[in-house]
């Protein structure tokens, strides 16, 4: 006899797919263990690791000094944050004092760092949307003017091992702080161009609005910081909450998501901050003073006091932590990096079950996952 | 590689805010030196769990972000040390747990409840302190290996920790190469 077949008795099994690790849109090397109903995501196993350079391992066998030159590896696109966390915390152990011009200077490339690394976010989260017709290359065109600024002051591009415990390790030329007055004076342009090709881009609004929704209380709990907390709509910024360094000094907005925490929020929120750090970069330029750079001789035999230190700071990505333990030789005892995007990732499996696959390369993007950051 | 860190002199400590808050749950708490002016506490393994729930969810601490979980080896015992703070207000708070360690070989590993039942941000820090440094949490629903591969031997925190393939040295005979 035969059996009538229609859409609601025909039966369907869970497939398994491996997504990655060599996916070229998973920005590295992530695995993502997808079970898939149709198109529907039902679980997900995001499978990390794969890019582990054991940087926890190697604090506590190299010495303080040689370390500083790896810790730009841990977040490879915010080297300059990393720096400065592991040298606030260091400086937090030894209470050794950093002089102001230095601690300008810190926010300066900072913030700087900050553009550049929005930038990448911004050409490659648009290749996962599926446009390759070339508008990733807008953004790296600025991000090019950036980095050749950082190389003038570090001598490298990316791995700056610029920020030293004590301060920063040079001081730039008159004719630098110029050429970064010129960027800031033509970026808010430049900005303004992204925004006129993607922000009402109605097949960015349709790839992006209501998709990936997250829940504050979602947010909470599994510890999500940075743009993708502060795009569902919470107000939540170190340089305000817990400020460092000199940002009490300094004036700007925290940009927040006004819908209810989609992936348009979380996009938004990275270009706002990306206007925020401009205006910070020139008053940063304004106030910059006279005197000393580092208030701590760099010497291969570096050491610090003995005792236990924390220092958190906002890195694009969101609170990137540092917990050194040192027992007052040039070797750290203990250090553990607390990584935003380590955290951040966590919480991906809950915004992409019940989606359609898809989705997952918009929300994964949206939630700015650097992998070695994750793996260290 | 086996120095310890130097002797902290035992003064004792006035109870801090926290820790007032949870003796008068009936959690009782040793305090530490501060690191930073941030309080730093001492509990049992068996308090932890009743006393993180307590500090999350009660309204006069609201110490509702985990920012990390991270193991520490030293010479006698091995410390899980987790860091709290809050979305809502400026205070933060250090807890420590201290497991002995009792001449502990370096496959060995101690035990102690795990959180992640109801704070999902500890799921994956608690995985990771497995990995390296070797702290078992029961109850975890899910505690495999996370940045080492999964067939991965010890756990390289450890202050006694030798590799025992060294995969890139071409003079082992264990060598991959």
């Amino acid at each position: 006899m035969a059996t009538e077949l229609t859409t609601t008795n025909l039966k369907t099994d869970e497939m398994i797919i491996n997504m990655g690790p060599q996916h070229p849109a998973t920005h590295g090397v992530l695995r993502l263990i997808l079970k898939l109903d149709g198109e529907i995501v039902r679980h997900v196993e995001p499978v990390i690791g794969h890019l582990h350079r054991a940087q926890e391992w190697q604090g506590q066998n190299r010495t303080l000094f040689q370390y500083q030159a790896l810790i730009d590896r841990v977040d490879y696109l915010s080297g300059m944050f990393t720096s400065l966390a592991f040298a606030h915390a260091c400086e937090q152990i030894d209470g050794c004092e950093v002089p102001p011009r230095a601690q300008y200077l810190r926010a300066l490339v900072c913030e700087m760092n900050r553009i550049s690394s929005h930038l990448l976010w911004l050409g490659t989260f648009l290749i996962d949307l599926g446009a390759l017709f070339g508008f990733p290359f807008y953004p790296f065109r600025e991000r090019e003017k950036l980095l050749d600024l950082f190389e003038e002051i570090a001598g490298q591009r990316m791995m700056f091992n610029y920020i030293r415990i004590g301060g920063v390790i040079r001081d730039p030329k008159p004719t630098w702080f110029e050429k970064v007055r010129k960027f800031t004076q033509e970026f808010p342009d430049r900005i303004d161009e992204y925004e006129a090709i993607v922000t009402q881009n109605p097949i960015v609004l349709k790839r992006t609005k209501d998709v990936g929704i997250l829940d504050k209380q979602v947010a909470f709990d599994y510890g999500v910081s940075g743009p993708s907390l502060r795009g569902s709509g919470v107000n939540y910024d170190l340089r305000k909450v817990r400020p460092y360094g000199i940002y009490p000094d300094l004036n700007f907005d925290v940009p927040l998501g006004q819908n209810k925490g989609d992936t348009w929020d979380r996009y938004m929120c990275r270009i706002l901050e990306m206007r925020q750090s401009n205006e910070l970069i020139k008053q940063c330029l304004d106030k910059m003073p006279e005197g000393e750079i580092l208030g701590k001789k760099q010497i291969a035999g570096l050491r610090i006091k003995a005792g236990e230190g924390f220092s958190a700071i906002e890195s694009p990505r969101g609170v990137l932590g540092c917990y050194v333990i040192s027992n007052g030789s040039d070797k750290a005892y203990r250090i553990k990096w607390r990584n935003p995007s380590f955290c951040n990732l966590a919480v991906l499996p809950s915004l992409l079950i019940g989606r359609p696959i898809s989705d997952i390369m918009a929300i994964f993007g949206s939630i700015d996952v650097i992998l070695p950051d994750v793996d260290r | 590689m086996t120095e310890k860190p130097a002797e902290k002199t035992e003064v004792k400590l006035e109870i801090g805010r926290f820790g007032k808050f949870l003796q008068d749950n009936g959690i009782k708490s040793k305090r530490q030196s501060d690191s930073n002016n941030v309080e730093t506490i001492v509990i049992d393994a068996k308090d932890l769990e009743p006393a993180m729930r307590l500090l999350k969810t009660s309204s006069e601490t609201t110490l509702n972000f985990l920012l990390c979980v991270s193991g520490v080896d030293y010479a006698d015992k091995i410390d899980s040390v987790y860091h709290l703070w809050s979305y809502e207000h400026n205070d933060a708070l250090v807890i420590k747990v201290e497991l002995p360690k009792n001449n502990m070989t370096n496959t060995q590993t101690p035990c102690m409840s795990s959180i992640s039942n109801f704070w999902p941000a500890a799921n994956w820090h608690e995985r990771e302190t497995y990995d390296l440094v070797g702290i078992r949490y029961l109850k975890h629903p899910y505690l495999r290996r996370i940045l080492n591969p999964w067939d991965w031997e010890g756990h390289p925190l450890r202050r006694d920790y030798k590799q025992l393939i060294d995969a890139l040295n071409d003079k082992n005979p264990h060598s991959f190469r």
